[in-house]
């Protein structure tokens, strides 16, 4: 069955077809809330929220990018969630010491020597971004995650974060420029990505 | 060579989404061959774009299908069943209303009946004063000289005479008797109905949530 037609079943309350649905998307939706709040429990409750509130509003969904319209729905359990962190924080953004004092390099700031350049693997790239990303204002974090590491085109990212295209740009290549000078502190620690991206430059 | 502006920044990132217009592209690509910062720029929005282009996917830790109870959605109930229900309540209240009519009936008996045994005009109170029964006054007078209310009743009909025993059937006979009756059948026809009719909600009830578990699929808790 297509989507469009799962749309539509969903939509006169066919809780197969919209489960159907759910799994075509929960990897979109968990990756997304995974890295705009940056905790794997937390992505997974705004997952769940995010279907659940899906599937109520579902007859609010007027056509066009179905995954645009989920991933807003997405981006606003997001948000109603670092506004409540952010009203009662319960854990630091960066590992403490037993003594409660912030850990000053993290895992994934380590000594590159204490990694062989060849050695370095998937993880510490993902941490790397995540750090980076974390760092950037919720709005910008949003777009750039949806944009580049999801893949949406311009008009889709409009949709989700319910801002006009000009916006989105101007969002986006500031988030892009931010991104590029964190990342370029991991140059070291992440030779391979860098190394690849040269080459592909060539 | 000088720095690129934010604008030229913004410029160059939507460059390389390919959403520029066509004029825009071409007038672009001149800075950029041009201007080795604009070039640098654009390698750096470049890379930063790649880099987060190759961020690790991961596996969902569960799936986050919805149960029909996260959905919020409710075993559908059958017109009969409300229908039912209200008709078996209407059925309760009038069993109560005719219950506490035929107690108060009783009470009111109860409590006069003292007062009968110790007056001399008691067959009158049962409706019997009247025409014949009028003559049998001076009788039952005497029978109410007997100690106690019991023994009355246990005599009373057999100092009545024979002419006025015929004369009483319908009320004198059976005065504690046959009065509460009509109210005692009609007692149980309510609370019979009221039983069944809960009984049927009920199966239907039950008829219809074990067709929408079906529906829905068992491992599902509605």
């Amino acid at each position: 069955m297509d989507e469009t037609a799962l749309i539509r079943n969903a939509q006169h309350g066919d809780l197969d077809a919209f489960n159907t649905l759910v799994l075509a998307y929960q990897d979109i939706v968990y990756n997304t809330a995974l890295r705009i709040l940056g905790d794997e429990d937390l992505a997974a409750d705004a997952s769940q929220e995010t279907f659940i509130s899906a599937f109520r509003a579902i007859n609010s969904y007027r056509g066009g990018s179905f995954r645009a319209w989920l991933l807003r729905t997405v981006t606003n359990a997001c948000y109603d969630e670092l506004r409540r962190i952010k009203r009662r924080p319960t854990t630091p953004l960066e590992p403490e010491t037993e003594d409660g004092d912030e850990v000053e390099s993290p895992r994934w700031l380590a000594d590159p020597n204490a990694s062989p350049e060849n050695q370095l693997d998937q993880a510490e790239l993902e941490h790397a971004i995540q750090h980076c990303l974390e760092n950037l204002p919720t709005d910008f974090r949003a777009v750039v995650v949806l944009a580049d590491i999801q893949g949406l085109d311009y008009a889709e990212v409009a949709v989700a974060v319910k801002k006009p295209l000009g916006t989105i740009k101007s969002r986006l290549a500031r988030a892009r420029l931010r991104l590029r000078e964190c990342l370029q502190a991991f140059r070291e620690l992440l030779p391979a990505a860098f190394r690849l991206e040269e080459e592909r430059d060539l | 060579m000088t720095t690129p502006s934010f604008r030229d920044v913004e410029k160059l990132s939507t460059f390389l989404d390919g959403h520029l217009s066509q004029a825009e592209n071409t007038r672009l690509e001149a800075r950029i061959r041009s201007d080795p910062s604009v070039a640098a720029a654009l390698a750096d929005l470049r890379q930063a774009r790649a880099i987060l282009r190759r961020t690790p996917k991961r596996h969902v830790p569960r799936n986050f299908t919805l149960t029909p109870h996260m959905a919020g959605i409710r075993p559908p109930v059958p017109r009969l069943v409300p229908a039912l229900s209200w008709a078996s309540a209407m059925a309760m209240v009038l069993f109560v209303v005719t219950l506490g009519t035929n107690l108060l009936g009783q009470l009111s008996f109860g409590a006069a009946a003292p007062m009968l045994s110790a007056a001399p005009m008691t067959n009158e109170n049962f409706g019997v004063g009247s025409g014949p029964a009028g003559t049998q006054a001076p009788a039952a007078d005497n029978t109410q000289v007997t100690p106690t209310a019991e023994a009355y009743i246990m005599t009373a009909p057999e100092a009545t005479a024979p002419g006025v025993t015929r004369l009483l059937p319908p009320a004198a006979v059976s005065a504690e008797k046959a009065a509460p009756e009509p109210v005692n059948i009609w007692l149980y026809i309510w609370l019979g109905l009221a039983v069944m009719l809960i009984a049927a909600a009920l199966l239907i009830r039950q008829a219809s949530l074990q067709a929408f578990r079906r529906k829905v699929g068992g491992k599902h808790n509605p």
